[in-house]
C-alpha cells in the first residue's frame, strides 16, 4: 500500500519537475522501487559539512558506496570534495579536511549534478538521513531552483525502532554510528571521512537487514520510516 | 577512491598474510575490487555459488567449514579465509560453511585473485595448493656460523653486579670479591653511569694512591662503551677488540640489562659441540664431568639462536649425551675393573632416535652377551647404578617409568631381551604397545655393534609384516590426534574442543615419530632416527615420495617451532615447556602450523588405511 502511494507520488513529481535531470531521477526511482527489495539498487551515502546549520553551513565532501544483491560494491564507491565559499574554519578538527585539500574539489553545482547522476535509480541509505538530505535539498534548490524529494532508509531510525521494540531505554550516544555498529559486532573503522562513513553505514544496514529478516520477509516499506 | 578513503580495509588486509606481501598499488586495486557481505546466523550457511567462486575473507564473526561427510575441517575467525580451494582447482566447492556468529565478510573476485597471484609470488605461493601441502623452508633452517650470528643474550650474564655511585671504592672491591667477578656496574637512579674493573682498581686506585673510602665514581670509567641486548656476539667481539676492553655492559634505554665479558665469549665458543665432546672425553672424574655438562643448555641455546635445523640440534645434543654416557662407563670401569663379559649400553626413546632436546630424562638398558653369574650380576649392577647416577647429576634426570639400566628388569642377556621383545610382538596388550614406543627406538651407545645387531635383527624379523602387532601399534598411535589449527586465541582440537595451547611434542613430533616407527617396523628398517626412517621408507617406496617429503618437512617444522618456542621461553625467563600459545605466533606461522598438522593428520589416516585393513 505504502509502496503504491510512493510510486504515484514519484510519478507526479516527475511530471511536475521543470528540470530534465530531476524528472529523470524520479522516473528511475519509480522503476527501482517497483521490484523486490533484494534487487533494489541501494546507495549508502555520507556528507561532511562545515557545520550542522543548513542556513549557514556548506557541504564539504560526499562519499557513496552502492549495495547490489545485498553486497557492498567497493569498485563503484565514490568520493568528491566540494569547494566552499570562505574557509573550513574550526570544522577541520572533525572531518580533517583543510583548505589546501579543497584545490581538487569540484563546485557545488558540479557536485549536485554528479550526485544526482550517481544515485539515480537508487534508494539512499544514510545514518541520521534527515540531516544529510536536508543539506542536499538546500544545495539542489540553489542549483536547480526546485524542491527535491528523496527515497531513503535511515539506519539510525531503524536502530531506534529496534531498540524500542526490545523495550530498552535509548541511552545517550547509543544511536551513534559506531555504537550501532558495535552491537552487530562490526569492526571499528577509525575515520571521519565521508567515504568510510558511507561504507560503515552500508555495512550497518546489511547487519540490520540480516537481523530483521530473521523474523520475516523484508519489504522496502519495512525500512522506510 | 584512493588509499585514504579505503584506509580501514587497507589496514586490515595489510596486516594479514599473504596480503602483507603485496605492494601498495596491488593492495589498493585488491581493496577496490572487494564486495562486502553480511552473514546472519539465522540463515545457517554461507551460500557458496558454484558458478562464482571467490575468496572469502572473514572480517568479523565466526564460521565453521565441514566436508561432505560433516567432518569438521576448520573453524574460522577474524582474518581467516575460505573458498580458495575451488578458486585454485576450478572444482566445485563441496564443503559447507556454517555461520556460528553473525559476521562481515569481504569477497575478492576471481579475476583480481588471479591478478594478485601473478603480481606477488608470495601471494600465489600462500594460496597455492602445492604450497599449502609442502612445507619446505630449507633456506630458513640453514645453520649459520655460531659465533658470528648468535645473539649476545645467550652469553651475557643477566643479573649483573651493580653498585650505587655513592658507595665507596672499598665497598665495591668487597662486593666484587664476594661475587668473584672482575667488574661491577655503577648506577645512579637505576641508570648506568660507569663501570669499575679490576684494572681500574689497580691503575686508578692503588697506583695513584687513592683512598678506598672515596666514592666509586672517582675511580670508575664514566659512560663506558656499552652494547644493546639485541646485538650479535660478533658485534660485541668487534667492540672489545676495537677499544681493547674486556667488559661490555649491556644497556637498553640507559638501564643495565647485563654484562658480557671476553671470558663469556670464549666460553660461548667452547660450548660448540665438537669442543664440548672433546672436553667430555678429557675429564678424569665425575665432578669435572658435571662441571662440563653445565654447558649443555648453553649449547642448546646457541644452536637455537643460530637457527640450526631442529633435526641437527637433536643429533648434536644426542651425540653429547652419548659421549657423556660413554665417558661415564669408561671412568666407572676404571674403578670397577674390566667387565666380565661383552655388553652393550642401550639407549631408548629420544636418545635412541637422536632427537633429544632440553631436560630429557634417561631411557636406557643393558644388553649382556650371555647369562651373568652372581659375580657378573653384581658387577653390572654397580656399573649401571654408577652410570645412571652420573647421568642424573649431569642433568639427565632419572626416568620416571624406571626404564633404566640400573633397574634389573632392563639389564638382561641377549637371549632374555629377545624373549621380552618376542612376547611384546606376539601378545600386543596395551602395556606392550606402550613399551613399544620407547623400546623399539633403540640404539647401542657403547659396546660391540655385532652384539646389538643380534638383538635388532631378531626384533625386526618378528615385527616385519606382523599384521596383528602392527595393527595394534597403529591403533595405539592413533589414540592421539594433531590439533586442527587455531581459532581466535585458542587451539582447536579435531573434536571441536578448544584448548589454550598446542602441545608440540605430544600432539606433533611424537605422532610423526609413531607413524615412522610403525612403517619402519613393518618393513624391517634398522634406522631409528625419524628423519632417517622416513628417508628409508621413501627409498624403499613404502611411502610415496611426496607424502614422505611432506611428513619429513612437517616433522622438521614442528620440531623447529618447539625449539624456537623453548628458546623464546628461556630468554624471557618463562618455564620451558612444549606448549605453544596462539598469541605468541604470527599469522604466517599459524597457517604453516595448520598445514603441518594437516600433514600429520593425513599421515595418520594413511597409516590407518594401510595397517588396519584387516579390522
Amino acid at each position: 500500500m505504502k509502496r503504491f502511494y510512493l510510486k504515484n507520488q514519484l510519478r507526479l513529481k516527475a511530471f511536475r519537475a521543470a528540470d530534465g535531470v530531476i524528472a529523470d531521477y524520479y522516473r528511475a526511482l519509480t522503476c527501482a522501487i517497483s521490484i523486490p527489495l533484494a534487487d533494489i539498487p541501494l546507495m549508502a551515502i555520507d556528507l561532511e559539512m562545515t557545520g550542522l546549520n543548513v542556513q549557514f553551513d556548506q557541504i564539504l565532501s560526499i562519499g557513496m558506496v552502492p549495495i547490489q544483491n545485498g553486497m557492498l560494491q567497493l569498485k563503484d564507491a565514490d568520493y568528491r570534495l566540494v569547494s566552499i565559499e570562505g574557509s573550513v574554519g574550526d570544522s577541520a578538527a572533525i572531518h580533517g579536511i583543510v583548505d589546501g585539500q579543497l584545490e581538487t574539489a569540484i563546485s557545488a553545482n558540479e557536485a549536485m549534478h554528479w550526485f544526482l547522476e550517481k544515485t539515480k535509480g537508487h534508494v539512499l541509505i544514510a545514518h541520521h538521513a534527515p540531516l544529510d538530505l536536508c543539506f542536499l535539498k538546500a544545495e539542489i534548490f540553489r542549483c536547480f531552483g526546485e524542491k527535491m524529494t528523496f527515497v531513503s532508509i535511515d539506519t539510525m531510525s531503524l536502530e531506534r525502532a529496534r531498540i524500542l521494540r526490545q523495550h530498552e531505554v535509548i541511552k545517550e550516544g547509543s544511536l551513534r554510528l559506531d555504537a550501532c555498529r558495535s552491537r552487530y559486532g562490526l569492526p571499528i573503522y577509525a575515520a571521519h571521512n565521508a567515504a568510510v562513513d558511507a561504507l560503515s553505514c552500508g555495512e550497518l544496514l546489511l547487519a540490520q537487514m540480516a537481523s530483521i529478516a530473521g523474523a520475516e520477509e523484508l519489504t522496502l516499506s519495512d525500512l522506510l520510516r | 577512491m584512493d588509499a585514504s578513503e579505503l584506509q580501514p580495509i587497507m589496514q586490515f588486509l595489510q596486516q594479514r598474510v599473504p596480503f602483507s606481501s603485496l605492494d601498495e598499488e596491488a593492495l589498493l586495486s585488491g581493496c577496490r575490487s572487494l564486495t562486502i557481505g553480511y552473514y546472519s546466523k539465522a540463515s545457517a550457511f554461507v551460500p557458496l555459488d558454484p558458478l562464482h567462486p571467490q575468496l572469502y575473507i572473514v572480517r568479523s564473526g565466526a564460521f565453521e567449514v565441514r566436508d561432505i561427510n560433516g567432518e569438521l575441517l576448520d573453524r574460522l575467525g577474524e582474518g581467516d579465509y575460505f573458498g580458495f580451494p575451488s578458486l585454485l582447482s576450478g572444482e566445485e566447492a563441496s564443503n559447507r560453511v556454517a555461520i556460528l556468529e553473525d559476521g562481515l565478510v569481504y569477497h575478492l573476485p576471481p579475476e583480481m585473485f588471479n591478478s594478485l597471484r601473478t603480481k606477488s609470488r608470495e601471494f600465489d605461493r600462500f594460496f597455492n595448493k602445492a604450497f599449502a601441502k609442502r612445507l619446505r623452508h630449507q633456506g630458513r633452517f640453514k645453520a649459520k656460523e655460531l659465533a658470528t650470528t648468535s645473539r649476545i643474550t645467550t652469553l651475557m650474564s643477566k643479573s649483573p653486579l651493580t653498585i650505587d655511585m655513592k658507595a665507596t671504592i672499598s665497598d665495591a672491591a668487597r662486593l666484587m670479591r664476594k661475587s668473584r667477578v672482575s667488574s661491577v656496574l655503577v648506577i645512579d637512579n637505576e641508570k648506568l653511569v660507569g663501570i669499575l674493573t679490576d684494572k681500574d682498581l689497580r691503575n686508578r686506585v692503588l697506583a695513584e694512591g687513592l683512598d678506598g673510602s672515596l666514592a666509586v665514581h672517582q675511580a670508575m670509567t664514566t659512560t663506558p662503551i656499552s652494547i644493546e641486548s639485541n646485538s650479535l656476539v660478533f658485534e660485541a667481539m668487534l667492540l672489545m677488540s676495537e677499544h681493547n676492553i674486556h667488559h661490555l655492559p649491556v644497556v637498553d634505554c640507559g638501564l643495565a640489562k647485563g654484562i658480557i665479558t671476553s671470558t663469556d665469549i670464549l666460553r660461548g665458543q667452547s660450548s660448540q659441540p665438537l669442543l664440548l665432546i672433546g672436553e667430555i672425553d678429557r675429564q678424569k672424574d665425575l665432578p669435572s664431568l658435571i662441571q662440563v655438562s653445565k654447558q649443555i643448555p648453553l649449547l642448546l641455546q646457541n644452536l637455537i639462536s643460530a637457527d640450526a635445523r631442529a633435526e641437527e640440534i637433536g643429533r648434536v645434543l644426542t651425540s653429547v649425551t652419548d659421549a657423556l654416557t660413554r665417558r661415564l662407563i669408561v671412568l666407572n670401569q676404571q674403578i670397577l675393573g674390566e667387565a666380565p663379559m661383552a655388553f652393550c649400553w642401550l639407549a631408548f626413546g629420544s636418545q635412541g632416535r637422536q632427537d633429544q632436546v632440553a631436560c630429557s630424562d634417561q631411557d636406557n638398558g643393558l644388553l649382556l652377551a650371555h647369562e651373568p653369574d652372581e659375580a657378573a650380576e653384581g658387577y653390572f649392577e654397580a656399573l649401571s647404578k654408577a652410570v645412571c647416577a652420573g647421568l642424573d647429576e649431569c642433568g639427565y634426570i632419572y626416568c620416571p617409568g624406571n626404564i633404566m639400566a640400573q633397574n634389573p628388569k632392563w639389564r638382561m642377556s641377549l637371549k632374555k631381551w629377545r624373549g621380552v621383545f618376542q612376547k611384546w610382538v606376539n601378545t600386543p596388550d596395551p602395556k606392550a604397545l606402550m613399551h613399544s614406543s620407547i623400546f623399539f627406538d633403540m640404539r647401542a651407545v657403547y659396546g660391540p655393534q655385532s652384539l646389538f645387531n643380534g638383538l635388532q635383527d631378531e626384533v625386526l624379523n618378528n615385527t616385519k609384516d606382523n599384521d596383528i602387532f602392527l595393527a595394534g601399534l597403529t591403533g595405539n598411535s592413533l589414540t592421539s590426534t594433531p590439533p586442527l589449527g587455531f581459532f581466535r586465541k585458542f587451539v582447536l582440537e579435531r573434536d571441536g574442543s578448544e584448548v589454550k595451547g598446542i602441545d608440540l611434542k605430544h600432539k606433533g613430533s611424537a605422532l610423526i615419530n609413531d607413524i615412522a616407527r610403525v612403517y619402519a617396523l613393518s618393513a624391517g628398517i634398522k634406522e631409528v632416527n625419524t628423519a632417517k626412517r622416513i628417508r628409508a621408507l621413501m627409498d624403499q617406496n613404502i611411502i610415496n615420495r611426496k607424502d614422505a617429503l611432506n611428513l619429513a618437512d612437517a616433522h622438521e617444522y614442528i620440531a623447529h617451532m618447539r625449539l624456537s618456542n623453548q628458546g623464546y621461553q628461556y630468554t624471557n625467563g618463562k618455564p620451558v615447556t612444549n606448549y605453544l600459545m596462539p598469541k605468541d605466533v604470527s599469522s604466517l606461522v599459524r597457517h604453516q602450523l595448520r598445514d603441518a598438522f594437516k600433514v600429520v593428520h593425513d599421515g595418520q589416516v594413511g597409516l590407518k588405511l594401510k595397517m588396519m585393513r584387516s579390522y
